[in-house]
């Protein structure tokens, strides 16, 4: 047996490294560790609740909305309102806007340039590939790049700024738009659509949603998406990295009539509700102290010996004791849209990517119908007079997953503030009864050639979950 | 390498036309507040003058900086940018991962030693030797250490790299270190924001490609050309405050007219930084004109000075014009005495301005 340190991943948000033990030219086990801490749960203590507003989404410059929302919607049930409806549909189109710039960003800024490596040279798709994502260059991520810089005019206008955007409040947004501004971000998403259907899917969205079957999918030639499908079968990628099978989503964009994409959870075929109080942040082989805790009762203190044993700044949240994968193809799966459902028990690389474009044309279509909706006569944002004791908990779905913020204030100051991202769910290391993360798991059984010191494999698995190690931690 | 390829060989190479390029030659001129008569000068510059190397380094960040700069505003501006700089190493965006990529990086220390630029996102941390920041196998700080050694200057990206930023929040558990408290012998452009406005971002980066020097920068070492100006004296709701017109609750019926959000905790009269100039997102907007205030992210402390929902008041360091209610009820009552109040608050405000120089020259 040896032992393979992989690291520092590039093209992923953040540091990661991870130790592998590989046997007979296989991974037979594998060690993720997050090497950055900034103890944001820390500072929180002791300042004003509404601080968090600003400071939660400074953890995280790529989901910095989703921080933002899962914040106020803490704040929010901290005060046990709701926001004005017509705000929080403005908060759901800025959401959306921020998860599918990340999962474009993520197909073409840092999956896909993975096949562009001389170690394919020689395929037949290799060229084409080569011209579409050569890091840095390709001719896909410079469109994607304007693509996605001309949608976050989106937010731009609703949200003043991104990323940090200061817009979402508990009780709505700040942002008013105007039936201008209606017209403007209505041509904005229909230059977004035609970004999708020329370039990424080669086809309209709706006939890719319309997708059912596994056999469908691997139908589907044209695009980046074909170009992706045909390469993961060729490569032999498509079917690595399987997961366990368990999927969760806290239910994503809330709206005054529910969560566009609701919550729940896949467990190889049984769907259930999400058991929030069956949450625990587990610490067993993290360089924490304390005990395995609720996020509601839990604290953040670092091991500054950074034990033996231990070997990561990151907790291990489970859920009824047990690991979940959470993203793009969680989502879908636990939504129940037929494709999704197709792909969950294959769960490996292909799955998670594929699923990832197909909540993109989803999503897409989801904006339209938002945009729709919104009536600028109505109020965006209602009063909300925080208690000056008190708990909350807000939960959303980041691009990558499950997010979750609890917040406990005393005398008017954060007496408690836990985070649970959805990285610390998938890069979670070891728990006390030895089970590996969602990612370590799935990384067992990955081909490692002869010679290999950074295993292309173990590359194309850890991107397929689209790690955000900056959030991972906090 | 002997010859190193020139700024527009490599545009060229990027499949930049001619004329694209010119254009971008006019942009940098007008972003950076030059006369069109600077244009044939920056085109022969960039012609002419071999490429400046960059190494892109991310400590303790979020990548938000990155992210502001891959969005910058005009298409052209970014791609000619990014393929001028080819950021001959950055851990984000770059091809190479693990080793390969740490090989890289030395590479280019060897390759253009003494010459390069090294752009840093994020601060390293200090506490327990670094151990919060580990980047292949080491501290943060020393990959910083080391690759500032042969560097010709150094440009701090954003508040994290400037000032700490959120992270070195009391008690800043990490003990998070702005990049100029740890590289004392290097000259140190700090581009604060968090992140940055990425015309900003571009525009200093073209400005030190093409001369060749640094810009001017101001005490705290911010360039004079984007950070010597209060968002509030450019601030398209200026007209409102200084009527006495303010936002007193979120959507009320001032919030859609668009009045001032001094009483909503804004941080413009306080914060030097180009947001009411340059915008944000190719220029569509910015967070006051988003019906937010100001939170100051491009100052120093911002993070740890009470709520951002509480208003600036008697503010002594910088001079606020004055206190927002005081001018209100002038206005509201008799407007000859308003102005004069107004006038009188403004000779102050400079009296205030001239000590705090004579106090930070000191």
């Amino acid at each position: 047996m040896t032992t393979l340190l992989v690291g520092p991943f590039n093209r992923v948000e953040g540091d990661l490294e991870i130790r592998l033990e590989v046997q007979d030219g296989a991974v037979s086990a594998a060690y993720t560790n997050s090497p950055l801490f900034r103890g944001f749960e820390r500072m929180m203590l002791g300042k004003g609740p509404l601080d968090a507003l600003t400071i939660t989404p400074r953890i995280c410059g790529i989901c910095s909305i989703s921080q933002s929302a899962a914040a106020a919607l803490a704040l929010a049930d901290l005060a046990g309102v709701q926001p004005a409806p017509e705000g929080a549909k403005v908060a759901a189109l800025l959401h959306m806007i921020e998860n599918v710039s990340d999962h474009m960003a993520h197909f073409n800024l840092f999956f896909m340039p993975d096949y562009a490596r001389a170690a394919y040279a020689g395929a037949d798709w290799h060229q084409t590939v080569l011209e579409r994502f050569t890091a840095g260059q390709g001719s896909a991520l410079r469109r994607a790049i304007e693509a996605r810089a001309d949608l976050l005019h989106v937010v731009g206008m609703l949200g003043g700024k991104w990323p940090h955007t200061l817009a979402i409040q508990p009780g709505g947004v700040t942002r008013t738009p105007t039936a201008r501004d209606l017209i403007r971000i209505g041509a904005s998403l229909q230059a977004f659509r035609r970004y999708l259907e020329a370039q990424t899917f080669g086809g309209k969205l709706e006939d890719f949603i319309a997708l059912g079957t596994v056999q469908q999918l691997e139908a589907w030639t044209t695009g980046d998406a074909g170009l992706f499908l045909r390469v993961a079968e060729a490569t032999g990628t498509g079917a690595m990295g399987r997961g366990t099978g368990r999927y969760l989503s806290f239910g994503a964009y809330p709206l005054p009539e529910g969560r566009v994409f609701k919550g729940g959870t896949w467990d190889n075929g049984a769907e259930a509700p999400v058991d929030f109080a069956a949450i625990r942040e587990d610490i067993s082989h993290a360089w924490m102290l304390g005990e395995a805790a609720h996020p509601s009762a839990g604290a953040t203190v670092p091991d500054e010996m950074m034990r033996e044993g231990a070997y990561s700044w990151c907790k291990a949240p489970r859920l009824q004791g047990r690991t979940f994968e959470t993203g793009a193809l969680a989502r879908q799966i636990v939504v129940g849209h037929p494709l999704a459902r197709a792909l969950a028990a294959e769960g490996g690389v292909r799955a998670r990517v594929a699923g990832r474009l197909l909540e993109l044309a989803l999503t897409q279509i989801e904006m339209e119908r938002l945009l729709r909706d919104i009536r600028p006569e109505a109020r965006f944002m209602d009063q909300v007079i925080l208690p000056k004791d008190g708990a909350g908990v807000g939960v959303v779905e980041a691009a990558r997953g499950a997010l979750g913020h609890w917040i406990t204030v005393k005398d008017g100051a954060i007496s408690g503030y836990q985070i649970i991202a959805p990285t610390t769910w998938n890069f979670s290391p070891r728990d006390a009864g030895g089970t590996a993360g969602p990612v370590e798991a799935a990384l067992v059984g990955a081909p490692v050639a002869e010679g290999e010191d950074t295993p292309l494999s173990v590359q194309h698995i850890v991107r397929s979950f689209d790690p955000c190690m900056v959030c991972t931690v906090h | 390498m002997s010859q190193i390829e020139t700024f527009y060989d490599v545009m060229r190479r990027q499949g930049i036309t001619r004329r694209s390029f010119m254009k971008y030659c006019s942009l940098t001129a007008a972003a950076l507040g030059l006369s069109p008569s600077f244009v044939p000068k920056i085109a022969h510059a960039m012609e002419t003058k071999p490429r400046t190397p960059v190494i892109w380094v991310h400590g303790l960040e979020c990548t938000c900086c990155s992210e502001s700069f891959i969005r910058a505003a005009h298409p052209l501006a970014k791609d000619v940018v990014l393929s001028m700089i080819s950021l001959d190493y950055d851990d984000t965006l770059m091809a190479a991962a693990g080793h390969a990529a740490e090989a890289a990086l030395e590479e280019t220390i060897q390759k253009y030693k003494g010459n390069y630029i090294l752009a840093v996102e994020g601060n390293p941390p200090l506490n327990e030797d670094g151990m919060f920041c580990i980047t292949g196998g080491k501290p943060f700080v020393e990959k910083l250490r080391h690759a500032a050694k042969d560097a010709k200057a150094i440009i701090s990206w954003g508040a994290c790299a400037s000032y700490g930023c959120v992270q070195a929040a009391k008690p800043n558990p990490t003990q998070a270190t702005p990049v100029h408290k740890v590289i004392t012998d290097k000259p140190i452009i700090k581009v604060p924001g968090c992140p940055p406005i990425a015309e900003v971002m571009t525009g200093v980066i073209t400005y030190m490609l093409t001369f060749d020097r640094l810009p001017e920068l101001d005490r705290q070492g911010r360039p004079a050309m984007f950070y010597s100006q209060r968002i509030h004296d450019k601030c398209y709701r200026r007209p409102h405050f200084d009527a006495g017109q303010f936002v007193e609750a979120w959507d009320d019926e001032h919030a859609r007219k668009g009045y001032c959000l001094y009483k909503m905790g804004c941080k413009g009269p306080t914060t030097y930084n180009a947001c009411s100039t340059i915008r944000w997102n190719e220029g569509v907007s910015f967070p006051i004109q988003s019906g937010h205030g100001c939170i100051g992210c491009s100052e120093d402390g911002f993070w740890d000075q009470g709520s951002f929902y509480d208003r600036v008041t008697d503010l002594t360091q910088f001079g606020v014009e004055a206190n927002a209610d005081k001018i209100g009820l002038t206005a509201a009552g008799v407007v000859g005495a308003g102005v004069a109040a107004h006038a009188a608050v403004s000779a102050l405000k400079a009296a205030q301005r001239k000590t705090q120089d004579k106090k930070e020259e000191a």
